[in-house]
């Protein structure tokens, strides 16, 4: 049977997607970016660099947020306008623009299965030498606390791509990584208030946070209020949140007042989930 | 609309804040190669681009391969069956020319990887680029930049080919070869090739479409539109003042296309550029000399 022949009849567009993932993943996999950032994740690892935070202690999570998250913003913009000057072409195919950033979102996995790895051998580490273990944070919480690793290496990339959709300028993905990193660093005023439901809700609302103060602060070490787990939650539907707005760029008629109703209610679980996190007991507590 | 008919296009206008790029165009497209000829700013990348689904006309109807593509499913039917040449077309960087032709056709519904792979070196070789195919896009010429995306178009043998300037910056040998592609296309695709090269059109297609200010001046076969320019164009020993178009020829003589007769000419054999002159007057000459 020829080439010709055996392409007659159209696939399902879940196989053209997930065709079309792949291949945006390996791109995704071979970009030089990406592999600067876990390179630099592993030496930093090996070495146990993690800025005065314990290696097994939720602070070092700011290394594959940085390394992955941010840096992936870079990778997943210059991916998603990478098809820029093609455009015509591209918009005379039959995959539509929701498949094609579809495919983009779905390969922003890749630094989200690193950072998986990251955090299962920062386990395998923790159980070879002993973490700070504390009753003032649960095992539970402490896993919590690492899940979110994977969630800002996959949560940078899918800013990138939504970035990329929406604005045309080649400075727009430096933007949104100063952004990303700056709206965390403005939420660190939470740390400096006096412990409050307040206070929790300036830190939590960025899209990365410190639980735990760092060693060797001259102080006595403590676990930040508000809830781990309502948090992990919040972040991930802000990765949600980013993905649909994507797709939504793409999006016409019946497809486009779906993705709208599905913001909303994305946007609504995102506010509640803060919520949810900050009306958790606010109180600091000392390791 | 007959039953051979693959595009209709019927009052198509498309106006840009203000200034109307196509007004009123009517077409019918049938299989076989139909040439769209028109100066710069004339309306044909717009209309090649309406035919290819890319831009939405502001009034009127479009009819393709028997569908009306107002609905995502007739739009990705439509898709399924075309191939489109953009005018311009730049390439995303770090890509091979094999990469880039595999990744267009991953959008094209190829998702099995050993046909998908037999069809992109099918219209790498079809373009004479087979054995460029592992070379960076960066680091090939123009002509063979021109010639990826045309194999891209080509990818499925597709019932509708668009072609906007496909043989911009392709030199001589490799334009005779891509006629002898495009030919064999068009015995049964419909090809619709826009173009400044009136020898493309002349050696290629069956019909000629002229557009100037976005309304369609002549529609007809080439050489209709040739013999409107027999008995207007001279051979003299000098330009003629009155001619619309008038140079020196390799031979030594003046070529006068015009319908005044200078002293002492002979009639000469009308060229499809000489009808395209006539046709359109000073905004062919003011293209012919930009280009």
């Amino acid at each position: 049977m020829t080439a010709l022949a055996e392409h007659a009849a159209p696939p399902a567009r879940a196989t053209t997607l997930r065709t079309l993932a792949g291949v945006e993943a390996r791109r995704y996999a071979r970009h030089p970016l990406f592999l600067i950032g876990v390179a630099l994740l592993i030496w930093l690892t090996a070495t146990e660099s993690y800025g005065g935070y314990h290696p097994t202690s939720g602070g070092s999570t700011f290394v594959p947020a940085f390394f992955l998250g941010v840096l992936g913003v870079f990778v997943a913009h210059g991916l998603t306008r990478s098809m820029a000057r093609s455009t015509d072409a591209v918009r005379a195919a039959p995959a539509d623009g929701i498949t094609r950033t579809a495919a983009l979102c779905l390969a922003c996995l890749v630094p989200g299965t690193v950072a998986l790895a990251w955090v299962t051998w920062t386990y395998v580490a923790s159980s070879l030498w002993p973490a700070t273990e504390s009753a003032a944070i649960s095992t539970t919480e402490r896993a919590v606390v690492f899940a979110a690793a994977v969630v800002y290496a996959v949560g940078g990339p899918l800013v990138g791509v939504m970035v990329g959709r929406w604005t045309r300028f080649p400075g727009a993905g430096l933007l949104a990584a100063v952004g990303l990193v700056g709206w965390p660093v403005l939420a660190t005023v939470g740390l400096a208030m006096p412990a409050s439901r307040l206070s929790s809700l300036v830190r939590l609302n960025a899209p990365f946070t410190i639980w735990e103060s760092s060693d060797g602060q001259g102080e006595h070490p403590w676990i930040a209020g508000g809830s781990p787990g309502w948090y992990l939650a919040y972040i991930t539907l802000l990765c949600g949140l980013a993905a649909t707005a994507a797709m939504l760029h793409e999006a016409s008629g019946r497809q486009r007042s779906r993705l709208v109703r599905l913001l909303v209610i994305l946007a609504g679980l995102a506010i509640a989930s803060l919520a949810l996190a900050v009306a958790t007991d606010p109180t600091r507590v000392p390791l | 609309m007959t039953a051979t008919t693959t595009v209709k296009l019927a009052g198509i206008r498309k106006r840009y804040r203000g200034t109307t790029a196509l007004d009123a165009v009517d077409l019918s497209l049938q299989p076989g190669i139909t040439g769209l000829l028109g100066p710069n700013g004339a309306g044909k990348t717009t209309l090649l681009r309406i035919v290819a689904t890319v831009l939405a006309p502001t009034e009127g109807h479009v009819r393709l391969l028997g569908r009306m593509p107002s609905t995502n499913e007739a739009l990705a039917e439509v898709r399924r069956r075309l191939g489109y040449l953009p005018q311009e077309m730049g390439f995303p960087r770090g890509f091979t020319g094999f990469a880039f032709v595999d990744y267009m056709a991953v959008l094209k519904e190829w998702t099995s990887r050993a046909p998908r792979h037999d069809e992109v070196r099918r219209v790498l070789e079809l373009v004479d680029l087979g054995d460029v195919a592992a070379k960076r896009i960066r680091a090939l010429s123009g002509g063979q930049r021109r010639r990826i995306a045309l194999a891209q178009a080509l990818l499925g043998d597709p019932d509708l080919l668009l072609l906007d300037e496909p043989t911009t910056g392709v030199d001589p040998e490799q334009r005779v070869s891509l006629r002898q592609v495009l030919s064999r296309a068009g015995e049964r695709s419909t090809v619709l090739l826009s173009t400044h090269q009136t020898e493309d059109v002349a050696a290629l297609c069956d019909r000629v479409v002229v557009l100037d200010q976005g309304r369609v001046r002549f529609d007809g076969t080439v050489l209709g539109l040739v013999a409107t320019a027999a008995g207007r164009v001279w051979l003299a020993d000098a330009p003629h003042p009155a001619a619309r178009a008038s140079w020196r020829t390799g031979t030594g003589r003046h070529r006068n296309v015009g319908d005044a007769a200078p002293p002492a000419a002979d009639l000469a054999e009308p060229t499809l550029e000489d009808a395209y002159l006539l046709l359109l007057g000073d905004r062919a000459l003011a293209t012919a000399v930009a280009s």
